[in-house]
Order: C-alpha cells, then sequence, then structure tokens
C-alpha cells in the first residue's frame, strides 16, 4: 500500500468497498480518501470500476462490503438523497436535464418544498456569478449546448451546498476551451469554499492537468497512487492499462500542451511520432465529394447548410467539431439514411442518390457510426450475422444463406481484426463495447470500401482498443482508402488526421492541413462566434 | 456446427440458459398453476365442481368422438393468423388487423366459391389464392398509409377490422355482390350462398376424427417461416429490419419496400386462414356477419405467447383451439361458456408473466453491464 501523504483529515474516506455484479468484479477492497481543498483525480480504462466506486459513494449502487466514513464517521448512504443531505454532490456523465425545461425549472426539480420560481432564479443567479457559470436561469434547456448544459448540472449540484463534489467524466461532450473552464471554476471552489472533489476520467492529460492527487484503477481494483506532481505519463498510462502502450498513441494528446510536453520529456520515450505517407498540399485523386450539401430535419432545424468537403485516396481527414453541429446528418447522409434537400454525393465522380437503401454502401461508402447501437450493428443477431451484412450478396444460393461461407467468413475476421468472442455464433449483444466495435470495424473494411466515415470511432473505448481503432485507420488509408473521420474528441483528429475541416452548424467553416495544425483557432472556429468563446 | 447462426439468439426464452433454464420453468409452472388455482374458484364461486368442468373441457376439446379433429380444424385458422403475425412483427411490424384481413379473405374465397363457374379443384385453389391475396392487399392498405402518410400501422390494421366488417355486412346484404337469394334457404338469416360441394377442401378421416388437409398446410406454414426467418437471404433482411432498420437501410434493405412486403406476407397468412375457414366448412360454409369469430384476434395472442417462433405457434395454437372446442361441452355442466373466457385470459396472463420477468432481468442485467462499462 502507499503511503499517505498526510494532509489534513479526509472529508470522505472509502475503505475496502467492494461490488460484484454476478461474476464481474466491479470494484473490489477499494480505499479513497478525498480531502478538502483538493481536486483528487480517478483514473481508469472503462470499465475498471470508477462509475461503479462513484455511484456506491452517491447511493446508487450499494456495496457488497465495506464503509464510507464521513468525517470519520461510518455512514450507510442508501440512496441519493442520504448522499445530498450528508453534502456530497455528483455531476453525471450523461446529463439528467429536461430538455423541454428551462434551466432553474431543473434546478428546483427534486428539491423538497413548495416551488418558489424567483426564489430559485435568485439562487441560480447567486451560484452563476459566484463561480462564474454564466447561464440565463430561464433559457429552455433544449436551446443549451453541451457546455451550457453542464454548467446548469453543476448549479443544479452546488444548489444543495454539498462539501463533496463528484464529477463522472465530465469533459466526454466538451470542447478544450469549455474543459478548461470547467477545471478553472473546480479550482476556485476548491481553493475558497475548501470542496473536496473527485474527478472520474480515462483521460491522462486532463487528469494531469486538473488534479492535486491521483488515484489510478484496473479491474476493479486500485493500482496506484500518487501525488500529480510526481506523475509521469508514461508510468500512469502502464499502471491504467497494465502493460505498456506504445506511446504514439498517449504522445498525440500531448503534442500540443506544454505542460504535457514537459511531463513528457523528464521520461523517456519511444519518440514515435504521427507521421504517414501522404503528403498533404500533394493532394490525391478525390474519391468522396459532397457538395452543397443542404438538408432540413423532420422538425425545420436546419442540419447541413451547404456543405462541401473532398475526400482523396489515401487521405484521413478528419472533420472537428463540437457535438451536435451536423456530423450524425453527414453520417447518416453517407450512409444513405439521409435524403438531401439539395446538394449532391460523388464517389470516385460518379454521383450518388441520397437517401436510398443501399445506394451508398453500393457505390463503395463503409459507415462506422458514432452510436452503434442506434446504427452500427444489430445486438440481436450473432456476430457472423453482423459480419455478413455486407457481404450478403456473396453469402446466398438461390436466395438460401450459405451457413459454412458465412461462417468461414465470419471466422476469417474474427481472427483478423482480433474480436475477442466466444465465436461467430455469440450474439453480438455479449460482446463488450470495445468487441462490438471492433465487429463494426471489420465489417466496414472487409467489404472493400473506397471510403471510410468513421464518427467517434474511440468514443467509450479504453486505451488499448483506442489504439485498436486508430492503427485500422492509418492502415485503411495506407491501402488507398478515403477516411473521413468525424470526432469532437481533438486528440483523435490530431493524433490521425492528414488534414481537417470545422464543422459548424452544419457547414464546413475553416480547413487545415497537417502542418497548420493550431489548436487556438481550431478552438475559434469550432465555436463560431457565440458568447461561449467570450465567456472563457 | 453447435447451433444455427440464423436463430436470434434472443428468442432463446432462457429455456436453454445455464441458470436460466430451470428458473423460467419454474416460473411457467408457477404462473400456469396459479392461473388454474383461480380459475378453480372461480367455478367454485359461481357454485359448481371444478372437477367437471376440467372434465366437460376435456371430452369436448378431445376425448369425445370427433373432437379432436374439430380442434385441429379450429387450430388451423388460429395458426396461420398466428405465422403472419410472427413474419410482421419479425420485420418490425405489428399487424393487430387479422380479423379483418381474414374476413377479406373469406370474403374472396366465397366470391370465387360461388358466384364464378368452373370445376371445383381449380376454384378451390383459386380461391385460397385470392383469398390469400384479398388478406394480404388489406393489409396493404395500411402499408400505403404507413409509408407514404407515416401512419402507424397499428391504428391502421386495428380501424380497418371495423371497416372489414361492413364491407362483409354490405356483401351479404346485397343481391348482385354475395346474398344467398335462395328461397328454399335452410336460415333466415342473411349470409352468403353456401360454398358448393365440390369447392371444400378434402377432408382425412383419422380415427374417427375429421381432419381437413388445411391443418397440414398450416403446419407446413409453420415449417416455412421457420425456414424462410432463419435460412433465407430474404428473412434475413426482414430479421435485420426488425432488429435494425438503419442498419437494414444502409444494407440495401429499403424500409419501405420491405416492410410492406412483410406486412403484405401478414394479411396474406391471415386471408389464407379465413379463406380455409370457409372452404373447410365453418358456419356451414357461409360467409355471415360474424364469420370471423375472434379467430384473428386469438392468432395474434398465439403469436405473442409463442414469442415469434413459429414452430412454437403450433402447439400455442392448439392450446387455444382446445379451450375454445371444449367450451362447446361446457353447457352440459351448467357452468356458463363464459367462463371459458375467463380461463383463457388467465392463461394468457400466466403465461405472459415469465416473459415479462425475463424481460425485466434483461433489463437489470443490461442496466448492470451499463454501469461496469461506464459508457462515455
Amino acid at each position: 500500500m502507499i503511503e499517505d501523504f498526510g494532509f489534513e483529515h479526509p472529508v470522505l474516506e472509502v475503505d475496502g468497498l467492494t461490488k460484484h455484479f454476478g461474476s464481474v468484479v466491479a470494484c473490489e477492497e477499494v480505499d479513497l480518501a478525498l480531502r478538502a481543498g483538493e481536486i483528487h483525480g480517478i483514473l481508469g480504462e472503462n470499465g475498471a470500476g470508477k462509475s461503479t466506486l462513484m455511484r456506491m459513494i452517491f447511493g446508487l449502487v450499494d456495496p457488497d462490503q465495506g464503509v464510507i466514513r464521513i468525517d470519520g464517521q461510518a455512514t450507510r448512504i442508501a440512496d441519493p438523497s442520504d448522499a445530498v443531505r450528508l453534502g456530497i454532490g455528483m455531476v453525471h456523465q450523461h446529463y439528467s436535464l429536461v430538455d423541454a425545461l428551462t434551466v432553474w425549472e431543473n434546478v428546483a426539480l427534486g428539491e423538497v418544498g413548495p416551488l418558489d420560481p424567483g426564489r430559485t432564479r435568485a439562487r441560480v443567479r447567486r451560484i452563476s456569478w459566484r463561480y462564474g457559470l454564466s447561464v440565463d436561469p430561464d433559457a429552455t434547456v433544449r436551446d443549451l449546448s453541451a457546455g451550457i448544459r453542464q454548467r446548469v448540472e453543476i448549479i443544479k449540484c452546488l444548489g444543495r451546498r454539498p462539501r463533496t463534489i463528484i464529477l463522472d467524466e465530465p469533459t466526454s461532450a466538451l470542447t478544450p476551451a469549455e474543459s478548461q473552464y470547467l477545471f478553472d471554476v473546480l479550482l476556485t471552489g476548491v481553493r475558497t469554499q475548501g470542496w473536496a472533489v473527485a474527478l472520474v476520467s480515462h483521460k491522462l492529460d486532463e487528469i494531469l492537468r486538473a488534479t492535486d492527487r491521483i488515484t489510478v484503477m484496473r479491474e476493479g481494483r486500485v493500482v496506484d497512487r500518487l501525488l500529480t506532481a510526481e506523475a509521469r505519463v508514461p508510468s500512469l498510462a502502464r499502471a491504467m492499462v497494465g502493460r505498456p502502450v506504445p506511446l504514439r498513441t498517449v504522445t498525440a494528446a500531448f503534442e500540443r500542451d506544454q505542460v504535457a510536453r514537459d511531463l513528457l520529456e523528464a521520461d523517456p520515450m519511444d519518440g514515435e511520432g504521427p507521421d504517414r505517407a501522404v503528403e498533404t498540399g500533394a493532394r490525391t485523386v478525390p474519391v468522396l465529394q459532397v457538395e452543397r450539401a443542404s438538408v432540413k430535419g423532420a422538425d425545420g432545424r436546419v442540419l447541413l447548410d451547404g456543405l462541401s468537403l473532398t475526400v482523396g485516396a489515401g487521405e484521413i481527414v478528419g472533420v472537428a467539431g463540437v457535438e451536435g453541429n451536423g456530423q450524425t446528418a453527414l453520417a447518416d447522409l453517407l450512409g444513405g439514411l439521409l435524403r438531401l434537400d439539395d446538394g449532391t454525393v460523388h464517389v470516385n465522380g460518379r454521383t450518388v442518390p441520397t437517401g436510398v437503401a443501399g445506394a451508398m454502401t453500393r457505390a463503395g461508402i463503409a459507415v462506422v457510426p458514432a452510436d452503434r447501437h442506434r446504427a452500427g450493428c444489430v445486438l440481436d443477431m450473432t456476430v457472423a450475422e453482423n459480419l455478413m451484412i455486407p457481404s450478403m450478396r456473396r453469402m446466398r444460393r438461390w436466395g438460401l444463406l450459405r451457413l459454412d461461407a458465412i461462417r468461414r467468413h465470419a471466422l476469417r475476421l474474427i481472427d483478423e481484426y482480433d474480436i475477442r468472442t466466444s465465436g461467430p455464433d455469440a450474439s453480438l449483444g455479449d460482446l463488450s463495447g470495445g468487441n462490438q466495435q471492433r465487429t463494426v470495424i471489420a465489417r466496414a473494411l472487409s467489404a472493400s470500401p473506397e471510403v471510410m466515415v468513421a464518427h467517434q470511432p474511440t468514443r467509450g473505448l479504453d486505451v488499448g482498443a483506442i489504439e485498436y481503432v486508430a492503427d485500422r485507420i492509418r492502415q485503411a488509408a495506407d491501402r488507398g482508402i478515403g477516411v473521413l473521420l468525424l470526432s469532437t474528441d481533438l486528440r483523435e483528429i490530431l493524433s490521425l488526421a492528414d488534414r481537417l475541416v470545422v464543422l459548424h452548424r452544419g457547414s464546413i467553416v475553416g480547413e487545415m492541413s497537417r502542418d497548420e495544425f493550431d489548436l487556438s483557432r481550431l478552438g475559434l472556429l469550432m465555436g463560431g462566434t457565440d458568447e461561449e468563446e467570450k465567456a472563457s | 456446427m453447435s447451433t444455427d447462426p440464423g436463430a436470434p439468439p434472443t428468442d432463446d426464452p432462457g429455456l436453454g440458459g445455464q441458470d436460466g433454464g430451470l428458473y423460467m420453468l419454474l416460473l411457467y409452472v408457477v404462473s400456469v398453476g396459479f392461473a388454474l388455482v383461480i380459475s378453480a374458484g372461480l367455478v367454485a364461486v359461481s357454485g359448481n365442481a371444478w372437477g367437471s368442468v376440467a372434465g366437460a373441457l376435456a371430452e369436448g376439446a378431445f376425448l369425445a368422438p370427433g373432437r379432436w379433429g374439430e380442434t385441429l380444424a379450429v387450430a388451423t385458422p388460429i395458426l396461420l393468423v398466428s405465422l403472419g403475425m410472427v413474419v410482421g412483427v419479425r420485420a418490425g411490424f405489428f399487424n393487430i388487423g387479422q380479423e379483418g384481413q381474414l374476413l377479406m379473405g373469406a370474403l374472396a374465397m366465397a366470391l370465387i366459391g360461388t358466384r364464378v363457374a368452373g370445376t371445383g379443384p381449380l376454384l378451390l385453389v383459386g380461391g385460397l389464392a385470392l383469398g390469400a391475396v384479398a388478406g394480404g392487399l388489406y393489409a396493404g392498405v395500411a402499408a400505403l398509409m404507413r409509408f407514404r402518410r407515416g401512419v402507424p400501422e397499428v391504428i391502421s390494421t386495428l380501424l380497418l377490422v371495423f371497416v372489414a366488417f361492413q364491407i362483409v355486412g354490405f356483401a351479404i346484404t346485397t343481391d348482385w355482390f354475395l346474398r344467398d337469394l335462395d328461397p328454399n334457404r335452410p336460415s333466415q338469416a342473411v349470409t352468403s350462398a353456401a360454398l358448393p360441394g365440390s369447392v371444400r377442401l378434402p377432408v382425412l378421416t383419422v380415427w374417427g376424427n375429421e381432419v381437413t388437409i388445411g391443418f397440414f398446410l398450416a403446419l407446413l406454414g409453420a415449417g416455412l417461416a421457420a425456414f424462410v426467418l432463419t435460412r433465407t437471404v430474404f428473412g434475413f433482411k426482414l430479421r435485420m429490419l426488425g432488429s435494425n432498420p438503419r442498419v437494414a437501410q444502409q444494407a440495401g434493405v429499403s424500409f419501405g419496400r420491405a416492410g410492406a412486403t412483410a406486412l403484405f406476407i401478414s394479411g396474406a397468412a391471415a386471408g389464407l386462414a379465413g379463406a380455409l375457414m370457409l372452404a373447410a366448412g365453418a358456419s356451414s360454409a357461409r360467409l355471415t356477419a360474424g364469420f370471423s369469430n375472434e379467430i384473428g384476434w386469438q392468432g395474434l395472442l398465439v403469436a405473442l405467447l409463442a414469442r415469434n417462433r413459429p414452430l412454437l405457434c403450433i402447439p400455442v395454437a392448439i392450446l387455444f383451439a382446445a379451450l375454445r372446442t371444449g367450451s362447446g361441452f361446457l353447457a352440459a355442466t351448467g357452468v356458463d361458456r363464459t367462463v371459458v373466457d375467463v380461463v383463457q385470459a388467465l392463461l394468457v396472463l400466466a403465461l405472459l408473466v415469465p416473459p415479462a420477468v425475463e424481460f425485466m432481468r434483461d433489463r437489470r442485467r443490461v442496466s448492470i453491464a451499463a454501469q461496469v462499462t461506464e459508457p462515455v
């Protein structure tokens, strides 16, 4: 066990907390101490047990064993209302706001006693003023961006005067500027109000940037505890993943970050940068051309607004942008799910009809969608069935499925793409998220596409799987496939793309080649010119 | 090959599962037992002996001479309707208007059989085929509304049932259409003319029971539905559409066209059921106002209870048919035959409890998995 650093007495202490879900070990003998005036980073891959631990502290999950102490007093937290009463606040990974209600109404939700609009509004204003969380109490949540919604969530949490604040993956939908802003707010609260903050994340860089102390979890156990000031990237990554990580994946995240660069330089590393054969400027033959694509949603909202972009053979084009600026519409368009009101799509110079079932697939576009459950795979079907979907033509004889061919095809792809499953007949729903994504990618690439559209291909995956996906995307481009990478994760785009375009409100507002990448300009483009940028 | 890759694994009710199997079986036994106890209680309250009621039901359904043939005859259309339902649901469409589609099928059969001149077997085959087409097209109306105007098929198919009743009412009261104009007809009720004997289904006599070949057709249909759904590209496309329409559309399965096909098949099965009923001599081989006699609704329940597996529809359809034919013998015991409706309803509820429990268990498992894997 690692020594205690002997700060002041912990506000909240967790001792030997254990939780099993059936045979799955979510948390095993976890100890943790949250101290006042400190941001405590909890780092770990997906499935490391971070969220379960936090949910136990907040009373959402009942621990099998172990004690939670508040001010040294063993306490049972049966449900979130207990937690709130004991001064614990939680900002959830998925916002728990009601879209149709206003900000103050959302803040008032879940409170006891008569509704007092005036006082609630005043409270919202007071909290926003004190912590610089500018929000209009009368705005409707539906109209707010992800960053502002999170502010509402935080205001809601702060309104209950917590001493301990838990943030579960708070930056997953935020721009870099918004993330930094959030960390500034936290720091203010911690230093002036003496909050004890637990920041749960799987992102190394933000844990390093924003915390005072780090606990690393893996497979439900605490594997390392250290002061952030003493942390080094390679050893942290190793502790988190459980094996040395080729640093290319990790380093990409830090290329433009001075703090992180210093950290990196302190440790020896393999120094392999993201360089690829394709040279920008010397643009290759265009395989995908989208021209002046415009479309409105069923509710009249503009989804795409004259969007034009080109992807060359063997080129990786990153589409950066804040979520909700047309990424889904673009991916749907290229998946044949969306009919354009205006504009055209060409693949290899041939016009492809939009919104026609299978037309984009036949033209050679393969899509790896952001939400694989919604658009990427069929959970009720087997791995083999999922893998055969684009190859149906080759898997039939007289209208019958060729079961042997389907099985062989599946076995080959399972092997080639290292899909971990009990076999081709396993239900896809039983695979882990990472392996479902491998299946989706295997399926996309097995159809020998001309163009691959990858929308948030690494969302929700752990470092090992991210590395895998990144490698596959690079390999696809090396084989001459044009790759369109839509991502709100800038690290991903910066580490993979040869060229990037910025998507804002359904159109492309800027473009940079690999050697022109400029984070601050990128941030401005992504934010458009709205008040959010000015506020930060 | 250990398991059939064509069979969606979620369809396994858990009976094959490691720990789930025994648990589910127990659940079924307990809930059905509970339903039977309540039924017995109801009978007792109405002042009768449960034993004699059960005896009468068994007599009526199977034991008395000729009764199991009758039961199979009733099971035939129920099974066909349920198969259509299964195909629709697997493709993601809930056609619940079988009662109406069945009527349209019977109407087509009556039209061919009583108004068209020709040799018997030809008329029979033609009538059955046209009955299926009529049922399919009637469901096609709902499909058209669904894919052109976005009207949910659950609502349109249901409402079309009431339109079908009106159409049949019009047909049998209209001289030039189907009304029986024979002054010597046995009953004064307004009906169509009876189907001539030459246009009836051949009947096999087995151990003193008359079994129409319709039942074997329905059995064949169940096998065919199972085969098409699991082994053919067409079935694969339908299942893909039912499980994830977006993936299906990307892969080239058109929501409109494939969906309309599924609805058509679903209606055609009900139409065929109606045509077969008439050709097998139901209600004296005459189309009447109440001809469908709730067979459509029962087929729907059968599909529900069989959890959309075609082969499982066979025993469930026979069970439902047995309750119907068995209730015919209840009068002798002095028990109101509506008690059978209550028993049937209780059984349906009882048989729905285990899947519901399993569903909730699954949901819990999924939400636990979601907690463990921490989606971002």
